[in-house]
């Protein structure tokens, strides 16, 4: 059983998001009949949408707004009723309980969602949104877009092929947007948007690099919120504000030293997503001078390149085959999680066993194996990210002391 | 000064006063409902066993799954750190620890003095544990003791291939139904516990000595397939029961001197 839900926030900015995503979901009920309404996955470009105009709804971060409200077993429930597997991503669960659960499925936090028109989902990093979302166009009966991203070598692609496979994809997901609304992209505005997603993008690298710094800044708990704006607004003032005063906030926390915990004793590093019915878990090290310092989910790597053609669609195309941490192989994601393990001055990591993201979890047994060869203590749990029914605390509390009890008791 | 380690397992409670090097008494109880009261049951019995009384125990240390619940505890040390601890009391060589209690299952892997580098543990589910033992020598109407023997006569085992207590159980009345003797039957259930208990382990890597306590360290024929499927002789305390408490015991010695 879970006995409470959020993680413990350090920072006044971070605060500002609950007001955001709460404003960012009624806007987009009030929208209804004045836009068309997309139900998207994560990974598709909300800056496209946003100079279409279309009202992006996006589902996965729904899901994770159901389990923080606790309600993810009741839709989890509804959604197996209506035929679902246990083993189907969690996310996936949620909404299709949501979607089929009628009378039994528990009541929508946020007043439930716009109706969709139509369904926009990415191929990038997760098979399984393929067909969950193929399953909504079959139950909604309406037209669904699949947005190709390739999977790409060692060292990121940039070669002619990849570009121009990706550039004539988003081409044509724009010419489906524009059929599906009757709008034409107004690409001078898009390229607005764009120059402040990156901005803002490019923000939040600044801030990840600042995390390295001893005491810790800012830890998991507040960091796995601060995503939202940057995965959900990307591309409005608001959100590049948000990342600006975040910046400020991090660095006065640097320049007066103030930490996480008054005395850090050790940084962790939280490997896989996060359990979102259960937040407060990431503040669960600080009574013993620990800190999850770093996560490598949501992870920003690089700043943008600078405009790479006049077209936005073009410079897009050939921006986003640089760098796309969860479409390498193995080998590589294993790489970026080690390198942030040095960076980040990391001495223990938490290894979450998301069972139904698959994505997530084919990463995991392959960076313990790394661990314990190079001797950094790790801790495996298995809980879902969005099925609470999967947490246990005491087993759950028993492993976390333990390993606390090994970071104290000396070295590697 | 006289302390007291208190194990809160699952199916048993455990306590073990120790003065100085010397193991003054010990005490092997069932849990039962309430985690609380039978700590204090344990202790107790420890006491009259020693002829103590509580006022002359220094400090108490407890662990196990009902360690947050000892009101008369000083701390609470989990009974991962504990395990690694007490083996290596009875045996400083000990590198690997395999805890096969009530409830879960612990590979831990520890260094000198016992301290803790490396845990796993089974998730989520019983098969593996003492739990799911008792549950097959109900079906069997054996007697937990008698099990180990029994598997370890076998002529022809049988496969068993649930990994689910509830469902190997329903398997078991099956095969027997079927007229498959109870004894091959048995070392199929030891071996398939033996095989998920061989995962962990590797997933902690093996390194000698291997010490296995617990109530399972009793079955010998269990010690004797794992001992197979590692490939090393195990250690197994005189008393595997009691390793944990006296781990804790050995924490309360720590903060007295």
């Amino acid at each position: 059983m879970v006995t409470s839900t959020s993680a413990k926030k350090y920072l006044k900015t971070t605060l500002e998001v609950r007001e955001l995503r709460k404003k960012y979901y009624a806007e987009s009920l009030e929208q209804v009949g004045k836009q068309k309404v997309a139900w998207c996955s994560n990974n598709i470009p909300s800056e496209i949408l946003e100079a279409i105009d279309i009202n992006a709804v996006y589902l996965e971060n729904y899901a994770t707004v159901c389990a923080s409200k606790r309600l993810s077993s009741g839709f989890c429930r509804a959604g197996e009723r209506a035929g679902f597997s246990q083993d189907v991503c969690g996310y996936a669960r949620i909404l299709m309980g949501y979607l089929l659960g009628g009378d039994e499925a528990p009541e929508a936090p946020y007043g439930g969602l716009a109706k969709p028109d139509f369904l926009v989902v990415n191929s990038y990093s997760c098979d399984s949104r393929l067909g969950w979302f193929a399953t909504m166009s079959h139950t909604l009966n309406l037209p669904l877009y699949v947005l190709d991203a390739p999977c790409q070598p060692e060292g990121g692609c940039t070669e002619v092929a990849n570009v121009t496979y990706t550039e004539s994809q988003l081409e044509d997901f724009v010419t489906f947007l524009e059929e599906q609304t009757g709008t034409k992209l107004d690409r001078g505005k898009l390229r607005e948007k764009l120059d402040l997603a990156r901005r803002a993008h490019d923000i939040q690298v600044e801030i990840y690099e600042m995390r390295k710094a001893i005491p810790s800044p800012m830890g998991a708990g507040d960091a796995y919120t601060v995503v939202w704006p940057g995965m959900y607004m990307a591309g409005t003032k608001e959100c590049d504000d948000f990342y600006q005063r975040l910046r400020a906030e991090v660095l006065e926390r640097i320049e007066k030293k103030i930490g996480i915990v008054p005395e850090e004793k050790f940084r962790l590093l939280w490997s896989g997503l996060p359990f979102w019915y259960n937040m407060v878990l990431l503040n669960y090290f600080e009574d013993f001078g620990g800190v999850v310092a770093i996560e490598n989910v949501y992870f920003r790597y690089e700043k943008s390149l600078p405009p790479q053609h006049e077209d936005p669609i073009k410079d897009m195309a050939i921006s986003s085959t640089i760098h796309r941490p969860y479409a390498g192989d193995i080998e590589q994601r294993l790489q970026l999680t080690l390198d942030i393990i040095r960076d980040y001055h990391v001495d223990g990591v938490v290894l979450a066993y998301n069972p139904s993201c698959r994505l997530m979890y084919i990463l995991q047994p392959a960076l313990k194996n790394a661990l314990d060869q190079h001797g950094i203590p790790n801790l495996s749990i298995e809980c879902d990210m969005a099925d609470e029914r999967t947490y246990s605390e005491g087993q759950i509390k028993t492993r976390l002391d333990a390993f606390i009890e090994r970071m104290l008791s000396g070295r590697r | 000064m006289i302390v007291a380690g208190l194990d809160i397992g699952a199916s048993t409670s455990k306590a073990v006063l120790l003065s100085g090097d010397n193991i003054l008494s010990h005490s092997i109880i069932a849990t039962g409902a309430e985690s609380a009261n039978s700590a204090r049951r344990a202790l107790d019995e420890a006491l009259n066993r020693a002829n103590l009384s509580p006022a002359e125990i220094g400090y108490i240390v407890a662990t196990g799954y009902g360690r947050v619940i000892v009101p008369f505890a000083q701390e609470t040390v989990t009974e991962l750190t504990c395990h690694a601890r007490g083996a290596n009391w009875f045996f400083p060589s000990a590198r690997t620890v395999l805890d096969m209690g009530g409830q879960d299952c612990k590979a831990i892997r520890c260094e000198e003095a016992g301290r803790l580098l490396n845990f796993m543990m089974n998730d989520k589910c019983a098969a593996g544990t003492g739990r799911f033992l008792e549950l097959m020598a109900r079906v069997l109407w054996l007697s937990l003791d008698e099990l180990g023997e029994l598997s370890l006569e076998a002529r022809a085992e049988v496969k068993i291939n649930s990994t689910c207590a509830v469902f190997a159980k329903s398997e078991v009345i099956s095969l027997i139904r079927e007229g498959k003797d109870r004894r091959d039957v048995l070392a199929g259930l030891h071996s398939a516990i033996a095989a998920r208990v061989y995962n962990l382990l590797r997933g902690v890597g093996v390194e000698p000595d291997l010490v296995i306590t617990g109530g399972i360290g009793k079955n010998i024929g269990m010690v004797r397939r794992i001992e197979q499927m590692v490939g090393l002789k195990a250690l197994v305390p005189e008393e595997p029961q009691i390793v944990g408490a006296l781990g804790a015991a050995l924490f309360a010695r720590d903060r007295t001197s």
